[in-house]
């Protein structure tokens, strides 16, 4: 399992889609580092686009928690992000029609406030109904939240957004002149194409370091709720909401705290956005937002934290590579076709000169395509489910299940065993000592009541 | 304005409507999916309209205002919005083995790949149907009322559609076995009914009627690649409001939530300051009050 000892093994662990995964982050990552060495990418720039990615990321954990776990299905992604968005904007910054000025702490625990109520008044007429409401109530919701983020002037600045909001570490110590104080440095290692980090790529250091945490604190928050025995009773929902009502528990409860806890993980990726743009418009508002992170999460696998990292990268680099696509293609077609085949001509033209509708059409293709052929995702979860001792006692490395072999809708199948993540972390093992004793039988449980 | 010209633009409004929402939900009913590519259906058939009205122009006699040619543009948004309705059941829904969250999600891909064509055919402006501005009916501006032909062609139109409908539901053997395969579909595929024509028909006539809603609301607003999905969420709040999977609540929806909308400006007057820009939260806000008393609509059935 260590990857560090035995690196032949731990690739030979991976299943296909896996090494795919991998292979095609490795690609990615070269690319990135040739454009970041051949000057066409700047470094700030290069830190931002991360930035972005963990944003992503921890859009998709909040959706995860909904959807993924619980089977909650939620619409209104992009409120709830910008509810936390505007909620430490319309606090923090100087041009603010509310109060402004505060620091961003004070923004950030009212941003999540603020949609963690939210979360519980659309929760509470919607929760208790079949689960297609929730989809439409919920939409309704974020256009109802959009609205008023864009017509009321004296509260939000309407249409013009929030401006001159502060970096999140702005009125700390040491931290709010970090970008200032660090120096200038110039690496040169293709030659004539210098690389200079300066004060916006120390201050965008300073913000992937944010996020960074931001994703750490919430992964593992959410891999450790997620094991306990809260998480099995959303599970049990997400599959057979009868069977969990059947056993005495009160779903409506459970769905109702895992419908608060996802939005408000997603109030956190909306207060980060604020202080990483430094500037908020009701456009980061639009439905189509909410539709990213779903995509997002089902590409990654529902369910899967793995999965909804890998998704935030592919949404970026949709979202990013398209717009970079769209310039670099030639306007029309750069071979001349005779006149009978003039239609591929005209097409390629429309397709190149319009690339936003191309993005909608991509990703439009890419929702359906993977429901068609993959509906359980790339990454489905597989040992993210089952605690870590449960996998050391119980399973010998040769009784392993056939890998990616499970095209099943929910998303556990723990008896996979293969996964990249460490097989055990000290965080879970100290946290979880009250919840140990149920481990041995728990396995053979799970793989009972997920397939 | 007065209040009868409010009605007035209710009516109208709540015509095209309630065409969208019949459509919605006998999709709802038997294909058992809320399908989020709806309101994209719509723009189909509008766009469809407005190329063939580009190209059939001013075709003979003008009846209520409109030329001719506009009914054939009309006869054949519809028909297209139909194929592309088929076409997608067939090349996507089908095949499809999901529930029906799995169906929803689909059919949002299936909704910005139709919005994405739109808009690539026709890029991201406004457009227009290129009929005759009319003036308001002389006679009924007496009465405050300034309404054109062309609204009175949209609720005489929705009218006949509405009524062949149901004449259709009550009265055919096909209505029969849709009302039957809507209630139960395994009871009916036992019974000797052929649920997947059954299907077939279902998308036609309920993509059929999105079309004609989408036609109108260009032809009473204005076309853009985005009027379907600005729109479904009214829709939703309509069918919701009627209760899921029922035609006649539908109807009934459609027309209370059209109504609603139009009717958003006289909050103001009665002394509730939301003004028009927020008629379409308020068709939300209805839709969660009604779940929070009745959970299944108006004329939705006890058990959801």
């Amino acid at each position: 399992m260590s990857a560090l000892t035995r690196p032949r093994s731990a690739v030979a662990d991976l299943t296909r889609a896996e090494r795919g995964v991998a292979g095609f982050i490795a690609v990615v990552s070269l690319l990135l580092l040739y454009g970041l060495f051949s000057g066409g990418l700047g470094p700030a720039y290069f830190l931002y686009l991360l930035g972005l990615v963990g944003m992503y990321v921890l859009l998709s954990f909040g959706l995860n928690a909904q959807w993924g776990y619980t089977g909650l299905i939620n619409f209104s992604v992009a409120a709830f992000f910008g509810l936390g968005a505007y909620g430490t904007a319309l606090l923090t910054a100087d041009s603010s029609p509310l109060a402004g000025g505060f620091n961003p702490l004070i923004g950030l625990v009212v941003g999540l406030a603020l949609a963690a109520v939210v979360a519980v008044l659309i929760g509470i007429p919607t929760l208790r109904l079949r689960a297609d409401y929730l989809a439409i109530a919920s939409l309704g919701l974020a256009e109802v939240v959009r609205l008023i983020v864009l017509n009321q002037n004296e509260w939000t600045n309407g249409s013009a957004g929030v401006r001159s909001i502060p970096g999140f570490f702005e009125g700390w110590p040491v931290l709010e002149t970090f970008p200032q104080a660090m120096p200038g440095i110039r690496i040169e290692i293709i030659p004539g194409s210098p690389i200079v980090l300066g004060q916006s790529f120390w201050q965008s250091s300073l913000n992937v370091a944010l996020v960074t945490i931001f994703v750490a604190v919430t992964y593992l928050l959410l891999r450790r709720v997620h094991r306990s025995p809260w998480g099995r009773v959303l599970r049990t929902i997400r599959s057979d909401e009868d069977l969990a009502e059947a056993l005495g528990k009160n779903t409506y409860a459970f769905k109702m705290q895992s419908f608060v806890l996802g939005s408000v993980i997603m109030a956190l990726a909306g207060v980060f956005y604020t202080h990483l743009n430094l500037f908020v418009s009701p456009g980061d508002l639009e439905p189509i937002n909410t539709f990213y992170v779903w995509i997002a999460v089902i590409l990654g696998g529902s369910g899967s934290n793995r999965g909804a990292i890998f998704g935030g990268f592919v949404i970026v680099a949709i979202q990013e590579g398209t717009r970079f696509l769209g310039n670099a293609f030639p306007a029309t077609l750069p071979v001349d076709l005779p006149s009978a085949l003039g239609v591929i001509e005209s097409t390629y033209a429309t397709v190149v000169g319009n690339f936003a509708s191309t993005r909608l059409l991509v990703i439009g293709l890419l929702i359906v395509l993977v429901m068609r052929f993959r509906p359980e995702g790339i990454l489905p979860p597989q040992r993210e489910l089952i605690w870590p001792a449960a996998l050391d006692d119980d399973t010998p490395a040769g009784g392993r299940a056939a890998p990616g072999s499970h095209p099943t809708e929910t998303p556990a199948d723990g008896g996979n065993a293969e996964a990249d993540e460490p097989s055990t972390t000290g965080g879970d093992r100290s946290a979880g000592g009250d919840e140990r004793h149920a481990t041995g039988d728990d396995r053979s449980t799970e793989d009972d009541r997920d397939e | 304005m007065s209040v009868l010209e409010y009605v007035a633009n209710g009516l109208v409004f709540s015509s095209i409507i309630v065409l969208a929402s019949i459509g919605l939900s006998l999709v709802y009913s038997i294909a058992d999916f809320a399908n989020f590519a709806h309101g994209d259906t719509m723009t189909i058939g509008a766009y469809a309209a407005l190329v063939t009205f580009g190209s059939v122009g001013g075709l003979g006699i003008a009846v209520l205002g409109l030329p001719l040619g506009f009914f054939v543009a009309l006869a054949v948004g519809v028909a297209v919005a139909a194929v592309v309705a088929v076409l997608t059941h067939k090349l996507v829904y089908e095949p499809l083995d999901a529930g029906s969250i799995g169906m929803l999600i689909t059919s949002i891909g299936v909704a910005f790949v139709y919005r994405a064509v739109v808009q690539l055919g026709f890029g991201t402006d406004f457009t227009e149907f290129g009929v005759p501005i009319l003036r308001p009916i002389d006679p009924l501006v007496d009465y405050g009322i300034r309404v054109t032909l062309h609204d009175v062609a949209i609720v005489a139109s929705a009218a006949i559609l509405v009524g062949t409908l149901h004449v259709l539901l009550q009265y055919t053997d096909l209505g029969r076995k849709m009302r039957a395969t809507a209630d139960n579909p395994n009871l009916a595929r036992v019974s000797g009914i052929r649920t997947n024509r059954v299907k077939l028909w279902t998308w036609i006539i309920g993509a059929g009627l999105a079309g004609a809603g989408g036609v109108f609301l260009g032809l009473y607003n204005q076309l853009s690649p985005r009027m379907g999905f600005n729109i479904l969420l009214v829709v939703f709040a309509a069918v919701i409001l009627g209760g899921i999977g029922s035609v006649y609540g539908a109807m009934l929806g459609g027309f209370l939530i059209g109504m609603v909308n139009q009717l958003t400006p006289l909050l103001t007057d009665v002394g509730i300051p939301i003004g028009i820009e927020y008629a379409n939260a308020l068709a939300f806000v209805i839709m969660v009050a009604v779940l929070l008393v009745r959970p299944s609509g108006i004329a939705g059935e006890a058990a959801t």
